[in-house]
């Protein structure tokens, strides 16, 4: 067995006096899709905000192929190969689709020394990822603050795509979709995991879940409480795992 | 197209509207306004004020603000003055204005982006310090009667314009490039729509930040030079309702004072109405006493207005301006 695309050793997040995480251990495998799952406030949000570099752990290592690694902004996880599509978008509204999806990596030439931007080759590089997408936006020169929800959730995916990333990160990429819509986001999850990439997947849909990924892990107050495989698992098991009904659930929360 | 930078919202239509009925207006009020003279000190009155709103525009697009610009202005024109009156080089006497306002505007920038204090708070406990800085260095007594040796340069034409016509078109002409052509202009524009969302993007939000302040620093005090060229003395009172006109001025232009919009062209045509309206009444009668309440009327009844069409709405928590 090859090592892990990422490994997480005893993750813990703490702010101010909340303890957000605590002791999360976990690898991610390049060519498969994992699902973090579990209540609001479990903590899925914070744990792939320190694997996107967004937020510092307080404690715990993260290993990069093996390497252990440091983030200190999210250009540093995008330089590992790590990209995020973050629960809130983090899309600037008042930038248009192209400017957005290239926007902290722009290509550009250097005349003189001053880096300038290319345009067109940014516009055409955009256009060809949202064909791929079939993600249907009339004016691509529009900010991002006037197209819809699903489709600033298209920008995202380009956005994220366009790294070339190995491992692609998505906070709930589906919330904001129409059913065609997901059904294509679920399908970009299986196409990049199948091209190699690690995919890590949270959702509150079962089912989407159930369809997309190879292995689920259910987070519950800060702590990773559960690891399933879904050939050896059910929606009914996941779900008493997230509830703490599950009697896995029950005998950890008793020991603490 | 980019929404704003050059152009937003068709406001540049409206000032210019503006700017020509004030001209028609003061031109049948006083026989004094449409004569070539008054022209010249229009425009020799706006100079300063075409540097410090460009500055201005690049901080309010990017969420930030200064409200020390006079005094930054003040403390990097008594660097020209001196260096003026040591006969130093013109070329020494020139860049003396923005290297100190690049110096101050890296003070700023520290206290600002690496102190993470509000720039609205930030600028105004400089501006104490600062305006103290100006007494103890001038000693109570104004800088005057210095030599003309700017003078000569910046008002000598090429082509018949002015060589300060020739450096504000420069400096326009390169923060435009600056916010159009290169990342630099989508990173300032990222900040100031959410600096939260620019920093999970991957910009350096810190260096821009930095870059900004300088950038802004260095212009103020560029606007220094023109200054002391111009009045060739240096009193107590310089700059005093310049960070006021200059917020006014680029708000009016079109400048989003929450950040993420701005319009350059929209800045100068602010400056120029500012100053012909300051510039009229004066000829009118009004006393000069008046005009700080024309500049801040404008900047509320502006910012007012925005807010009753529903094109602005300031957050009701935390602090605005970072
Ligand atoms: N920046 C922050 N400062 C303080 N507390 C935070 C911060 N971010 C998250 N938290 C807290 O950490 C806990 C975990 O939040 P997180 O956003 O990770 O949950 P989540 O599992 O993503 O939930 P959801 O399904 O609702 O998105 C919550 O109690 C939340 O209030
Ligand atoms: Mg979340």
């Amino acid at each position: 067995m090859t090592a892990p695309f990422l490994a997480a050793r005893g993750i813990a997040k703490r702010f101010g006096a909340l303890t957000a995480l605590s002791g999360v251990d976990l690898d991610i495998n390049a060519g498969e899709v994992l699902a973090l799952l579990g209540d609001n406030g479990a903590g899925k949000s914070t744990f792939i905000k320190i694997l996107a570099g967004a937020h510092a752990q307080s404690s715990g290592e993260l290993l990069v192929e093996g390497a252990p690694v440091s983030f200190a902004s999210p250009k540093d996880a995008a330089s590992s190969g790590i990209a995020t599509i973050f629960q809130e978008l983090a899309l600037s509204e008042n930038l248009s689709i192209a400017e957005n999806v290239f926007l902290g990596r722009e290509l550009k030439r250097s005349v003189l020394g001053i880096p300038f931007l290319k345009r067109g080759e940014m516009r055409k590089r955009v256009d060809a990822l949202l064909t791929e997408l079939d993600a249907h936006i009339s004016d691509p020169e529009a900010p991002v603050g006037s197209l819809s929800g699903g489709q600033r959730q298209a920008v995202a995916i380009c956005r994220a795509l366009n790294l070339n990333a190995k491992l692609v990160i998505m906070d709930e990429p589906t919330a904001a979709l129409a059913v065609a819509e997901t059904r294509k986001v679920l399908s970009l999850t299986r196409r990049l995991a199948e091209r190699g990439c690690a995919v890590v997947l949270i959702s509150h849909n079962i089912s989407d879940v159930f369809e997309v990924a190879d292995r689920m892990v259910v987070f519950r107050r800060g702590r990773k409480v559960a690891e399933r495989l879904r050939a050896d698992t059910n929606p009914e098991e996941i779900v008493s795992l997230i509830t703490g009904a599950h009697p896995d659930v029950r005998a950890l929360e008793r020991t603490n | 197209m980019m929404n704003g930078v050059l152009t937003r919202n068709g406001r540049e239509w409206s000032l210019l509207a503006a700017c020509i009925v004030a001209i028609i207006v003061f031109s049948v009020a006083s026989p004094y306004f449409a004569t070539s003279g008054n022209a010249a000190t229009l425009l020799r009155n706006s100079v300063e004020l075409l540097l410090v709103g460009l500055g201005m525009t690049l901080l309010l697009a990017m969420g930030g603000i200064d409200v020390s610009v006079g005094i930054v202005m003040g403390l990097a024109a008594i660097g020209v003055g001196r260096a003026l009156g040591a006969d130093l080089p013109v070329g020494v006497t020139a860049l003396a204005g923005p290297v100190i306002g690049a110096g101050l505007g890296l003070v700023t920038a520290a206290v600002v982006v690496l102190g993470r204090v509000p720039a609205i708070v930030g600028t105004l406990g400089l501006l104490g310090v600062y305006r103290t800085a100006i007494f103890v260095l001038l000693g109570g007594q104004w800088l005057s009667g210095l030599p003309t040796g700017l003078t000569d340069v910046l008002a000598a034409t090429f082509l018949g314009i002015p060589v300060a016509a020739f450096l504000i078109a420069l400096a326009y002409l390169a923060v435009w490039l600056a916010l159009r052509r290169t990342p630099y202009g989508l990173h300032l524009l990222a900040i100031g729509n959410s600096e939260e969302k620019a920093r999970l993007s991957g910009i350096p939000v810190v260096r821009v930040r930095f870059a900004t302040f300088i950038v802004s620093g260095a212009l103020t005090g560029l606007a220094a030079t023109f200054y002391v060229a111009n009045y060739r003395n240096v009193e107590m009172t310089i700059g005093t309702t310049l960070a006021l006109d200059a917020i006014a001025a680029v708000v009016l232009g079109g400048t989003s004072i929450l950040g993420g919009k701005c319009s350059l062209l929209g800045t100068v045509l602010g400056v120029l109405l500012l100053r012909i309206l300051q510039n009229g009444l004066l000829l009118v009668g009004v006393p000069s006493l008046w005009q700080p309440v024309l500049t801040g009327g404008l900047l509320i009844g502006v910012l007012m207005l925005e807010v009753a069409a529903g094109r602005l709405s300031f957050p009701q928590t935390g602090w605005v301006r970072k």
